[in-house]
């Protein structure tokens, strides 16, 4: 059986606050029997550097604006470092149609296809060909260049 | 016969801990006469269950669905067939994708409108602007893991408000299970149909026509004649909801100007409530704080 090949491969990086999505358009070369999507992503977390004052407060004051929450410094911190995180969703389309969401939130997640069986969230397609889309929902950005890679393998 | 229905249910599909053969067993196990499946923003799992029920005839149905979740409101679709766009939602114009959605037959409803969003979870509460709620189905007023003041009554407040203001919007409930979750004493949706009749056909006629009623247990119905609204109460074993004989049942009905409030059994005038065109009944235990609500009756109409 033929080795998996990469056909497509993108690398970029997201700002904070980022709400939208950034989507990739690939025009596949042949018709194939398995597809894999592979995403990743680095920064979901803040780290315990990134708790600057400024920072601190800018959550401070959304909770207490939005919904008259207000929390001491050890409250915040533990919203910040547990609760928190950017949120990435990925959405793929072949010819249009809709093959697939992934909605949980794994920093590396593939959406495999076949004919028979695809990852969960994901619907089996065949044939494989055509143009592929897929979709980058960000939901949350927490930091500036955050770092993400998408490719796309097929045999 | 009523019928228990669960409308708010996720699987391994998205983000849940059960898969949908579980979810099926797992609603079968608890009685309930039709579930719905509603993952966040995919209908991967609607063939498995498909397959599932016709291969192994469980005795349930289960209306297909699925929950839109977007930078600016989650959003169920009930009787949702194919997959709608959503990635183009404009904050100032939701009406867009609820219309795309009713398009392909779907009822589009407001899931939790009050739950907590950024920094917490984007998106989990509506933040968008409905400006015609014509092209809107139904508001999920019980979101039942969610907190029963900050959220819920907000929830429960705000279908009331609209209702009474002559919008014809129905209400539902919810588990929003992501695992097995207990059911038991939880609030779920209730709707008329008939033994072996079609529940994506009978749900459709429920919501349109306001149909729905949300309980712990037993369902309050209200009937109006000859300038008098009396009401009836009709158990559903719903498990886990066990009525304390010691604390009386209590229905109060608002209207536009006014809430009147009397023990089950009791007769309202009509003319309680002036020329009020719109009746929403409420049945509580005991008394009439939100902790002790039991049932959210139908809107009745003069």
């Amino acid at each position: 059986m033929d080795e998996m090949r990469e056909i497509y491969r993108a690398q970029g990086s997201l700002q904070k606050d980022f709400v939208g999505q950034i989507s990739y358009t690939v025009c596949l070369p042949e018709t194939y029997k398995e597809l894999d999507i592979c995403f990743s992503f680095e920064k979901q977390h803040y780290a315990p550097e990134d708790l600057t004052p400024e920072r601190m407060e800018e959550i401070r004051s959304l909770c207490q604006r939005e919904y008259q929450i207000s929390m001491d410094d050890q409250k915040l911190r533990d919203l910040m470092l547990g609760e928190m995180k950017t949120e990435i969703h990925t959405l793929a389309t072949l010819n249009g149609e809709f093959i697939g969401c992934v909605h949980r939130q794994l920093t590396t997640r593939h959406m495999h296809y076949t004919a028979e069986d695809a990852t969960e969230g994901c619907i089996p397609v065949s044939p494989i060909e055509g143009v592929l889309r897929v979709t980058l929902l960000a939901f949350n950005v927490l930091l500036d260049d955050t770092p993400y890679t998408l490719t796309v393998s097929a045999r | 016969m009523y019928k228990r229905l669960e409308l708010h249910n996720h699987t391994t599909e998205s983000d849940a801990s059960i898969t949908c053969r579980e979810l099926v067993e797992y609603m079968v196990s608890d009685h309930a006469d039709a579930f719905a499946i509603t993952d966040h923003n995919t209908i991967s799992g609607h063939r498995k269950i498909r397959k599932l029920l016709a291969g192994e005839h469980f005795p349930i149905q289960c209306i297909y669905g699925m929950e839109y979740t977007t930078y600016y409101g989650h959003i169920l679709c009930l009787n949702l067939e194919e997959y709608v766009p959503w990635e183009d939602i404009n904050i100032h114009h939701p009406e867009l994708l609820f219309q795309a959605a009713r398009a392909k037959g779907a009822l589009v409803g407001i899931a939790h409108p009050y739950s907590f969003g950024h920094p917490f979870a984007r998106g989990c509460r509506f933040d968008m602007k409905v400006t015609d709620y014509s092209c809107v189905d139904f508001i999920e007023i019980f979101n039942n893991p969610e907190p029963l003041h900050e959220v819920n009554e907000r929830g429960l407040q705000l279908w009331e408000d609209l209702v009474l203001s002559g919008e014809k919007l129905a209400m539902t409930c919810g588990m929003d299970l992501h695992g097995k979750w207990s059911m038991a004493n939880q609030y779920a949706t209730f709707i008329e149909g008939e033994p072996e009749g079609d529940i994506s056909r009978e749900l459709t006629e429920a919501i349109k026509n306001q149909k729905t009623c949300i309980s712990r247990g037993p369902v309050l119905s209200g009937n109006i004649s000859e300038g008098k609204l009396t009401f009836a109460l009709t158990e559903t074993g719903k498990p886990g909801y066990q009525h304390d004989s010691r604390l009386p049942y209590l229905v109060s009905v608002r209207s536009a100007g006014h809430t009147v409030t009397k023990p089950l059994g009791e007769t309202f005038l009509m003319e309680e409530f002036d020329q009020d065109p719109v009746l929403i009944p409420k049945l509580f235990e005991g008394d009439t704080s939100l902790e002790n609500l039991i049932c959210v009756g139908s809107a009745l109409c003069q």
